[in-house]
């Protein structure tokens, strides 16, 4: 039986975790509405040049341009974007947990395929590190004061590597921000650039007028597009880290409360017994000089 | 005549959405306008103005860092690399970045990337020139 002033201790331990939490919840809030506000003006940029790249492509290019062709896949790359710090439900664990279910689809396959991982966050680059992967690359420490630069070394570090051949498919898995509460994990494929056919045989594609020309526009587009990815991800990843905490400090702070009260009520019982066993003694002794 | 319906979207923000008569942009070819019923054309744009024609008595000027414009079917799009509206640029702010620039340019220290400073100076210098070309006299900087 835990003595009262064990139970005080562990109210009072209690509590100041509640705080903290707390802290961490407010923290976290307001640092969403910013992230939050970053990543919806990103969205459309990162959608239309998307869009504008799909109507460049023509025939020619999906079996000359290196940035669309598809190359016999012998080095995959996945970039894994987690957060650099814990603290935020299953947001990592969920991703690393995906990544695991791509390494495994590919062994699977049987193809001899080499997975490599490209490590954002400081939480998957530990967790690549410990299983001794091959990292082919991280940023790490970047989400406290998200810059723009951080995009662009990435995709330059990926662009290179993919067009000398180390690798020859890149997949990003990312958190995608849908709302404070939710998160949605997305596979998706940056390099080749993926084209749909099945639209340009649906739709007659229209006769542009180019300046100064398809070739020159495709080029001058396709690594501002690239970039734009890069950076949409970075930052979906960073509000939906924000939001991912923020849940998880509040309920992290309601788990305290009821603990609290339940601690208190154990307390209060413990503290009458004492009372009432104390009564008893000092009665039981008062009677014991009475009839003696 | 109906109205071009025109985006103009940058990495940060959608900084205009809305019909226009006309838009004239800096093609890479040369500058151009495009009306109503322009055929498509995709081109890619260099550091300049961006005009926009509301109606016959609104007019709109915006710095462009160039960027790439789509026209189909009369929906104009454009991808500018940054765009700001000739009321909401920020004078001495484009002029520090034009000294900036130029000191990077002629002190050539090692490692300089000359290219980007050579690419802040044109954007800076555009700014400032259409400030100085553009802003209506009369209307309040409203970055002052």
């Amino acid at each position: 039986m835990a003595t009262l002033r064990d139970i005080k201790s562990r109210i009072k331990g209690v509590k100041s975790t509640q705080q903290i939490t707390k802290a961490m919840k407010m923290v976290a809030a307001a640092k969403l509405r910013r992230a939050q506000e970053s990543v919806i003006n990103a969205r459309p940029y990162a959608r239309k040049i998307s869009e504008f790249i799909t109507h460049l492509v023509t025939e020619e290019d999906i079996t000359h341009n290196p940035y669309i062709v598809q190359r016999e896949v012998k080095n995959i790359v996945y970039v894994i974007v987690t957060a650099d710090r814990g603290l935020c439900g299953a947001f990592n664990n969920n991703i690393l947990k995906e990544a695991m279910r791509q390494f495994s689809i590919n062994e699977a396959s049987g193809k001899g395929i080499t997975a490599h991982v490209f490590c954002i966050g400081k939480k998957s680059y530990d967790f690549y590190k410990r299983r001794e992967f091959t990292i082919a690359g991280s940023a790490t420490g970047i989400f406290s004061s998200l810059k723009y630069e951080t995009a662009l070394q990435i995709t330059t570090e990926l662009i290179k590597k993919y067009l000398d051949g180390t690798f020859d498919k890149v997949i990003l898995i990312y958190n995608e921000f849908k709302s404070i509460i939710q998160q949605r994990i997305v596979t998706e494929q940056l390099l080749p650039v993926p084209v749909t056919l099945n639209n340009e045989e649906m739709e007659k594609p229209t006769d542009f007028i180019f300046e100064p020309g398809q070739k020159e526009i495709f080029n001058y587009l396709l690594p501002k597009h690239l970039k734009a990815q890069i950076w949409r991800i970075l930052l979906e990843s960073n509000a939906a880290e924000l939001g991912a905490k923020m849940t998880a400090m509040d309920n992290a702070t309601t788990n305290a409360k009821e603990l609290i009260r339940v601690l208190q009520l154990t307390y209060n019982k413990e503290r009458q017994a004492a009372i009432t066993k104390e009564i008893l003694e000092i009665v039981s002794g008062a009677n014991a000089q009475k009839t003696g | 005549m109906a109205d071009l319906n025109i985006e103009i979207v940058t990495p940060s923000k959608i900084t205009f959405s809305g019909q226009a008569k006309s838009i004239s942009v800096p093609g890479t070819d040369g500058n151009f306008q495009v009306l109503f019923n322009h055929a498509p054309i995709m081109s890619t744009l260099e550091i300049g103005l961006i005009k926009i024609n509301i109606d016959n008595n609104k007019t709109l000027f915006f710095a462009a860092g160039g960027g790439t414009i789509e026209v189909n079917n009369n929906n104009v799009l454009v991808l500018a690399d940054s765009l700001e509206e000739v009321i909401s640029i920020d004078v001495e702010r484009a002029a520090r970045a034009m000294e900036r620039a130029k000191k990077r340019i002629e002190e050539k220290v090692p490692g300089t990337d000359l290219e980007r400073a050579q690419f802040a100076l044109k954007r800076a210098m555009n700014r400032i020139l259409i400030v100085e070309k553009y802003l209506p006299k009369d209307s309040v900087n409203s970055r002052l």
